[in-house]
């Protein structure tokens, strides 16, 4: 084949072709300017988010490194150092936790950074001074001051009672340094110079794993990174491998999950996929639509082309350099427009979640270029795939047809139409049908958008904050124990009788519900033992930790004692079928829950029915007492109302309050339960702080209004996001539409000028237009409806419904304001685009071709 | 009885350099039943002159009177009205409507005025164009005579005072052409109706009762009145 050398005056051809064509660039242009905002802003959005969940989860962990030993000493920090496979190795000294009676809210560990390195791994850097280096030094989180109700400012005096493994000592510091401390960290760091440490917290002798009785003071933490962030765990045994070999004291390892999380989160990755594949098939169908119409308004200068001797594949390629020229134009500004607007946006997000660290939502430049390219590549994509089509239909164009194409399908069956009575509306209705790719394409990208848009609008209605905060919340109030103390043995009996009696002696309350907790132990006899064994055998595969083997060897597994009053039974089980009332009075019944955190739905089996027999050992100190109780119920204790913590394989048993105070001497409540009067929510709330905000109390109050607030600023951001999505889908199968009716009027100049010519007068045919407008707006209308109630059905009930937070209400409200402003469009629009037509005359439009 | 008078009608495209004197001054009559054709050069004014004297194109000054109205005082809604009333056009390329079938298209600026379709008469007509065996039948499924028939039969649906033809046989072969022009002839007759066509071809000019022939935007020959 010769090879010939033609390109170049495709490409000019391409060029002219485009200069004499403004409006219809316009309208592409414009339209993968919106596809590349879209791409751009979600892919920064999303890039923030992600890259910021990490950096949050970093914080909340407390350390930027990707793996770490716990609990090792200097040797084991040596040999980590000396392996080529890991880098930025740093390590801090753990001597205590601060345990001052202002520190109740927060949890305080004192440690000694091994380098400046070390604590910028922790985000514990001091931003103002330095980190301590003599023994009455110390650096601390500003949120450590502010609980201490200490001022911002070096060399102040800070007093510390230090706990080091349960030896409590005073200490007063002068402040070396601070810096601005997390909010969503697990524990603020308080760092000592490493003299103190050395004094307080000598490095011990023996290796952690074989001590006797875990001590943790003066042990090393080491962390560091590999090269990647991929399989860290399992380089991370490989490294044990190469470090230890076989030895028996292998350290125990931590792998940080913020790298993990970002990693195999499905979820997210799920989500990801769709929104791409929505937002690349919401632009595939506008700019598709475009070029099909810019090649139907052309076709006739492609048969002339062909006539003189263009072949189909370089017409093909004319039309392709065409759209390589139209991104070229379009998708700078898109992504500029993108970037802008991702970074607008995502200042709202910010704002609406206070609650986040700033710093972490900071992108770096070189994610910023990535996105943009990202960005850039799907549009270029999008558009490229999109006139694929459009642009085989140039090539193929027979000359002969071409110049007599007036967008009547001529592939299809001809039939013969009956006649009907021509009127606006009849003319209108046979243009609808003449196109039906052209009238499918617009419908279907417009159905899209409509649809998309009422989903998110259905899964935003239906997130239920009562739902949300009664999970996190029972009752108006809760009084517990603070999270100081949660690890103390006596944790879940803090609430003494006469803090009880006092909480229902305030003015306004309603309810005052106590809970009281036990540990004990379930026993099993007779049958019981088959259920259990067969239990056993089940998920004998899954027991990594013994459980299920001591399980069966005991016949016995642990269990959470609980003691209810009577009005909580309506929290518990409010539709538990044969409970009876005067039975649970008796004393002789108990409602009872075991489960299995092995097993793949976490209940495992149940071990007992409605009216087995159980037998219950309470551990009251050395105090053993044993007791029957008969199954009345199964269910399981609601969260708020438990002690928040789980075995691997345990049990909850509820018993009324009496029984539980017959097989224990303990008066001690776990939490209280409060509801109050209407109105007189800020009274009680004030007359509870009394017993709360006490120095020396070790309890703190927990309201349904903070849950509500913070739930808020949840629901605020989804919102916002939500919204943001639905708004651009919406103005794309908008500008769909309008695109769609305007190009629809000006390829068929000729054709209206030649109505307008035998007679039709400039408001018949403006009725006609509109009539067009009207049939795609209930044709949208229809298919919108039918396919968002499918999708609500499968989709919002299958996936959202899950969400424990989720109360489904499905609604079209979303769909008929959207085809109420396509109706409005469908009466302006074609009178406009009419009008502009107008301004030739007929005789000019009908001797156009 | 004179059906259509103009009057120093003048079209100047553009100013200045680009002035372009397409109509000056003509003054042309055309009586009832008559069946004229414009003869003319591209470019001489003709098409020019049959828009103006259908109304699609306002002159610069001069007027046209249909029927003793003067159809520029008319506002563009009322123009178009009148156009589909009085005024049958027959264009070179059909331009019938797409979706309409053939019946349609022929009553459809009679539809458009909300009228009854007088059925004795367009039958008639259709009957006397050899359309009757295509009336369902869409303009893509037929050929180019047939669709100039159609639009013939279109342009005298409307029982107008005048049909104006621009060249409706440019588009077709010569056999076709007589078929069709034989066509609006005898229909023309047989409905005693007022036809202006405009031709470059002086055979087909030859089949009118008179010749007007138009040169660079003057009525050289056969305008009477001042002939």
């Amino acid at each position: 084949m010769t090879k010939v050398s033609n390109k170049k005056v495709i490409r000019q051809l391409a060029f002219r072709e485009l200069k004499s064509n403004r409006k219809m660039n316009f309208v592409v242009i414009l339209s993968i300017i919106l596809t590349c905002i879209l791409f751009t802003s979600l892919t920064s959005i999303g890039g923030r988010l992600i890259n910021g969940a990490q950096q949050e989860t970093m914080r909340q962990v407390g350390g930027d490194r990707m793996a770490g030993l716990k609990n090792v000493l200097p040797e084991d920090y040596e040999k980590v150092r000396a392996d080529s496979m890991v880098k930025d190795v740093v390590y801090r000294i753990i001597v205590g936790r601060a345990v001052n009676d202002g520190l109740k809210n927060i949890s305080v560990e004192v440690n000694c950074a091994g380098d400046e390195n070390a604590a910028k791994a922790t985000f514990c850097a001091p931003t103002t001074g330095r980190l301590p280096e003599n023994d009455d030094e110390i650096a601390v989180s500003s949120l450590v001051l502010d609980e201490l109700g200490l001022s911002h400012e070096l060399g102040i005096s800070v007093p510390i009672t230090l706990d080091v493994d349960g030896k409590i000592t005073e200490h007063e510091f002068k402040l070396c340094g601070y810096w601005q401390g997390e909010k969503v960290a697990m524990a603020q760091i308080c760092w000592v110079s490493r003299s103190f440490a050395d004094k307080y917290a000598s490095t011990p002798t023996e290796q952690f794993s074989i001590t006797e009785h875990p001590t943790y003071a003066g042990y090393w933490q080491v962390d560091f990174n590999y090269a990647n962030s991929l399989d860290i765990e399992g380089k991370t045994d490989k490294l044990l491998t190469r470090i230890y070999g076989n030895s028996e004291t292998i350290p125990d390892t931590g792998i940080n999950w913020a790298y993990a999380a970002s990693n195999v989160d499905g979820g997210m990755l799920a989500g990801g996929i769709v929104m791409i594949f929505v937002i690349f098939a919401a632009g595939y169908l506008i700019i598709y639509n475009i070029f099909y119409i810019n090649i139907s308004t052309n076709i006739r200068s492609f048969g002339l082309l062909k006539t003189i001797g263009t072949t189909s594949k370089q017409i093909k390629r004319m039309v392709k350099v065409q759209a390589a020229m139209y991104c070229a134009i379009g998708i700078p500004f898109g992504v500029i427009i993108g970037i802008l607007s991702g970074k607008a946006l995502f200042a709202a997000i910010q704002t609406t979640m206070n609650i986040y660290s700033v710093a972490s939502y900071k992108i770096s430049t070189k994610l910023l270029v990535m996105i943009c390219i990202v960005a850039a590549a799907f549009t270029f994509l999008t558009v490229m795939i999109s006139c694929r089509k459009p642009c085989k239909i140039a090539g193929n164009v027979s000359p002969i047809e071409a110049l007599r194409y007036n967008e009547v399908n001529i592939g299809t069956k001809k039939k013969d139409k009956k006649s009907v009575k021509v009127t606006p509306l009849s003319v209108a209705r046979n243009n609808m049908s003449r196109g039906r790719r052209k009238t499918i394409v617009v419908v279907l990208s417009l159905t899209m958008s409509m649809v998309l848009v009422n989903t998110l609008f259905t899964v935003l209605k239906g997130i239920d904050l009562d739902k949300y905060v009664s999970a996190q919340i029972v009752g108006d109030f809760i009084v517990m124990h603070d999270k100081n103390s949660y690890y103390d043995d006596d944790a879940f009996t803090k609430i003494t009788p006469e803090q009880i009696e006092y909480l229902k002696s305030i003015d306004g309350v309603r309810q005052v519900s106590p809970v009281y907790f036990q540990w004990g132990q379930l026993e099993f006899q007779g049958e019981a033992i088959d259920q259990l064994n067969a239990f056993c055998d089940k998920y004998a595969d899954t027991d990594k930790f013994g459980e299920i083997a001591n399980a069966k060897q005991n016949k016995t597994i642990l269990t959470d004692i609980y003691g209810i009053t009577d009005e909580l039974l309506n929290e518990i089980s409010p539709s538990n079928e044969g409970f009876d009332m005067e039975k649970w009075s008796s004393g002789k019944y108990a409602i009872v829950n075991t489960y299995y955190l092995g097993a793949e739905d976490e209940k495992g089996d149940a071990l007992y029915s409605v009216g087995d027999t159980l037998t219950l050992t309470s551990w009251d100190g050395e105090n053993k007492r044993k007791q029957d109780f008969e199954v009345m119920a199964l269910c399981e204790m609601p969260y708020a109302l438990s002690k928040q913590s789980y075995y691997m394989l345990g049990g909850q048993v509820i018993i009324p309050e009496s029984e539980f105070f017959a097989m224990t001497d303990n008066r001690n409540a776990m939490i209280v339960i409060m509801n109050a009067e209407k109105n007189r929510f800020d009274d009680v709330d004030t007359q509870i702080r009394y017993i709360t905000d006490k120095s020396d109390s070790q309890v703190i109050l927990k309201s349904k209004q903070t849950y509500l607030d913070e739930f808020n600023d949840f629901i605020r951001m989804v919102r916002l996001v939500g919204g943001m999505l639905s708004g651009i889908l919406a103005l794309i199968g908008i500008l769909n539409f309008v695109n769609a009716v305007v190009t629809s009027i000006i390829s068929r100049r000729r054709e209206l000028a030649m109505m307008n010519a035998v007679g039709m007068t400039g408001s018949q045919l403006r009725k006609m237009l509109m009539w067009e407008g009207v049939y795609y707006a209930a044709l949208t209308a229809c298919c919108s409806i039918i396919l968002g109630f499918l999708l609500d059905q499968v989709v919002v009930k299958g996936i959202a419904g899950e969400l424990f937070f989720f109360t489904h209400k499905f609604t079209l409200a979303p769909t008929l304001i959207c085809i109420l402003i396509l109706l409005l469009l469908s009466t302006v629009i074609p009178s406009a685009s009419y009008r502009v037509l107008c301004r030739d005359s007929i005789v000019y439009r009908l001797r156009e071709n | 009885m004179t059906v259509l008078k103009s009057e120093a009608l003048t079209k100047i495209y553009g100013d200045g350099e680009s002035k372009v004197t397409a109509l000056d001054n003509v003054d042309l009559s055309v009586e009832q039943g008559e069946f004229v054709t414009i003869v003319g050069t591209s470019g001489s004014g003709k098409s020019t002159l049959l828009h103006m004297l259908g109304g699609l194109d306002r002159p610069t000054s001069g007027k046209v009177y249909v029927e003793n109205k003067d159809i520029f005082s008319l506002k563009d809604e009322a123009l178009t009205i009148f156009r589909r009333r009085k005024i049958g056009f027959v264009f070179q390329s059909f331009n019938l409507v797409p979706t309409l079938n053939v019946y349609e298209n022929i009553v459809f600026p009679i539809q458009l005025d909300g009228n009854d379709i007088d059925d004795k008469f367009v039958e008639e007509v259709i009957c006397s164009l050899g359309l009757t065996d295509m009336q369902e039948r869409l303009p893509n499924q037929l050929s180019g005579g047939q669709q100039q028939r159609v639009a013939i039969a279109r342009a005298l649906a409307t029982k107008p005072a005048i049909v104006l033809a621009d060249e409706p046989t440019g588009n077709l072969d010569s056999k076709t052409s007589q078929d069709v022009l034989s066509l609006l002839k005898v229909t023309g007759q047989k409905f005693s109706q007022t036809i202006v066509m405009i031709t470059h071809n002086e055979a087909i000019a030859q089949m009118a009762d008179r010749i007007v022939r138009i040169e660079d935007g003057h009525i050289i020959k056969g305008g009477y009145p001042n002939d």
